[in-house]
């Protein structure tokens, strides 16, 4: 189509009757010209806004909004843009708009006239509105649940620091008595009941250190590489032994390196995965425990056999409150390998299983050396 | 430590320091166009708030800041950090009444105050008007809401370029009037629901009140009252109008504050 056969755009019908609304503001806030468009959303005439101040067409918020940050940014920057606003007509209806506005300015810098576009979004404000009011209910729920949380783990501790005191008290108990003659039924009950104690003091020491975890102490090692950490594992493997005297459990301890680590710490990690492989390995079967040193790295290994651990639950395994097998080897909170990854992670160490053919090991390793920045 | 927390710009010489506190809804930039007329013979001090600006958004508590007590506290850390002595506390809007706060608690820091556009309390009560209803303030706090968006993308460092006034590109790098969102809302909350009334009567300094016409959010009966209640005040009315005579007039702000001190 040859361009003199398009229709010819009028100008000063386009300015009065555009599909948005335009207003020119004097510096001192009045109305020096105003399209029809925007007189007839407001419900007035054209000729009764021009000269009266812009303001009055705006909410008393937004009034505010505008003299306390439209003004400024407009002075500063020059123009906004898609800024929110609701406009109020001659009925006090509210009318949603976008406005971008300019500044015209003269030769000089001087503020000459604001320019105002404004477009209606009725439909577009309230889907804004009520994405946020669904993301504000989100993040009082997020908060609730997390308060809750809080609250639940700062119960746990509480409980299980309460309840250490009474065990205490009963392991006492077992160990006076365990002085004093008894009979073989009197001592095969005190033997029962040693082992009640140890698990039950085991299962709180992991309760604490979850309840730590999530609460953001998170756990504080006291590392050095003053002393050897053999005789630690030695004391956790006798410890287990005494309890369960019909399991075979084998050591290979070969550490004649210092490793930089909380030995109390490592005890524990020990005991959690000696005890796993008692709990969870074939009745009877025997447990390896093996310590040495790698090059710069410390690597502790527990190995058992019974039923393979499936690919699935691996990835699990290190979750709190993940109980693997069933039956028999249900039992506990499922805290003892979470407590054990969180020490290694504490140590920049590694927690990994193998299990394939009935064998199971878990293999920890962690860097003997502290920590040393590289040097440049 | 405050003279990083509110990103404090200090320019100028003169042995006197004037210190510039922004009000409600914008940063330090809005003084410039004043506080460059002073940098020939004074020491100038410009800061934003925690929440605008360049602040340390981190820095933010909704405690200390739930009042404007922790507002004021802010001042006195900086004007502490900087040693400053006698020295003139200009403030805009609500930042008046945290200047107001600041002298109280801390007499010897500031000798001479200039509050422009003050409102004690914004709040109709009884025979005082405020001009606001608190209903009004709701309303307010809607269009941050609103406006959350918007106001999130113009804490962007990056400020589109300004045809006409160059200048502004080169000088504000930063974002300007960037204000977080939260923030925003809660020292709406705090300025528009204030009450300084019972202070100003203890306020000794020498103070110069700057009154602008067809100020919807300080009032002229309310810059009166304020003057009224200062044992020792000046009052100007200023042929600007608005609420930002520090932008729409900066040549008339600065001529009142010269003549001043």
């Amino acid at each position: 189509m040859p361009l003199s056969d398009l229709p010819v755009e009028d100008l000063a019908d386009l300015y009065e009757n555009a599909p948005c609304g335009y207003v020119s503001i004097a510096p001192d806030g009045r109305i020096a010209k105003v399209n029809r468009t925007l007189a007839e959303w407001v419900g007035r005439a054209e000729e009764d806004l021009v000269a009266s101040p812009f303001n009055n067409l705006l909410s008393f918020g937004g009034k505010i909004a505008v003299e306390t940050h439209l003004a400024p940014m407009l002075r500063l920057k020059g123009q906004v843009a898609e800024i929110a606003l609701d406009l109020v007509g001659a009925d006090g209806s509210k009318i949603p708009v976008i406005v971008n506005a300019t500044e015209k300015r003269g030769d000089n810098g001087e503020h000459v006239l604001t320019r105002m576009t404004l477009f209606k979004a009725v439909d577009r404000r309230s889907y804004e509105r009520n994405l946020l009011a669904a993301r504000e209910a989100a993040e009082a729920e997020t908060l609730a649940e997390h308060e809750t949380a809080t609250l639940r783990e700062q119960f746990i501790a509480v409980l299980g620091h309460d309840l250490r005191n009474p065990l205490a008290s009963l392991d006492a108990g077992v160990r006076l008595l365990d002085k004093e003659a008894l009979s073989d039924r009197g001592r095969f009950i005190l033997g029962g009941m040693a082992k009640s104690v140890a698990r039950a003091s085991q299962l709180i020491d992991n309760v604490l250190d979850l309840a730590r975890g999530r609460l953001g102490g998170g756990l504080v090692l006291t590392r050095d590489a003053k002393e050897p950490v053999s005789p630690v594992l030695e004391q956790v493997v006798a410890e287990i032994q005494s309890i369960v005297p019909d399991r075979p459990i084998s050591t290979i301890f070969a550490v004649d390196e210092p490793v930089y680590c909380d030995r109390q710490r490592i005890g524990q990690l020990a005991s959690n995965l000696v005890g796993n492989a008692v709990a969870h390995g074939a009745p009877g079967s025997a447990i390896q425990v093996e310590a040495r040193t790698e090059g710069s790295d410390f690597v502790l290994s527990v190995t058992n056999s019974g039923e393979t651990i499936p690919p699935d639950a691996r990835e699990k395994l290190f979750q709190p409150f993940f109980r693997g097998g069933t039956g028999r080897t249900r039992q506990g909170l499922g805290l003892g390998l979470f407590i054990v990854s969180e020490i290694a992670k504490a140590h920049d160490g590694s927690i990994e299983v193998i299990s394939s053919d009935g064998i199971t090991s878990f293999i920890f390793s962690m860097p003997r050396h502290r920590y040393q920045p590289a040097t440049i | 430590m405050a003279l990083k927390r509110n990103n404090v710009r200090v320019s100028g010489q003169g042995d006197r320091a004037m210190m510039f506190a922004h009000g409600f809804g914008c940063d330090q930039h809005m003084w410039r166009d004043v506080a460059q007329g002073f940098e020939v013979d004074f020491k100038v001090i410009l800061f934003d708030h925690v929440g605008a600006g360049g602040s340390d958004l981190a820095a933010y508590d909704s405690t200390k800041y739930g009042s404007l007590g922790g507002y004021a506290d802010d001042v006195i850390e900086i004007a502490r950090e900087l040693d400053l002595r006698d020295a003139i506390f200009v403030g805009h809007s609500v930042s008046a009444m945290i200047g107001a706060l600041a002298v109280l608690k801390a007499p010897d820091l500031f000798s001479d105050l200039v509050m422009v556009g003050p409102s004690p309390r914004y709040i109709d009560d009884g025979d005082y008007v405020g001009g606001f209803t608190s209903g009004q303030v709701g309303e307010l706090l809607q269009f941050l809401a609103d406006n959350h968006l918007g106001w999130s993308a113009a804490m962007a460092p990056a400020i589109m370029g300004n045809a006409d006034r160059p200048e502004l590109g080169e000088k504000l790098t930063e974002s300007f009037c960037a204000t977080d969102p939260k923030i925003a809302a809660e020292f709406a909350r705090v300025t528009f629901f204030s009450d300084n009334r019972a202070d100003l009567s203890r306020v000794e300094a020498r103070t110069l009140v700057l009154q602008c016409r067809d100020d919807i959010i300080a009032p002229q009966c309310v810059g009166e009252w304020v003057h009224a209640q200062l044992p020792n005040s000046e009052y100007v009315l200023l042929d600007a109008t608005g609420h930002c005579p520090n932008l729409s007039a900066p040549a008339e702000v600065t001529a009142a504050i010269r003549a001043f001190v």
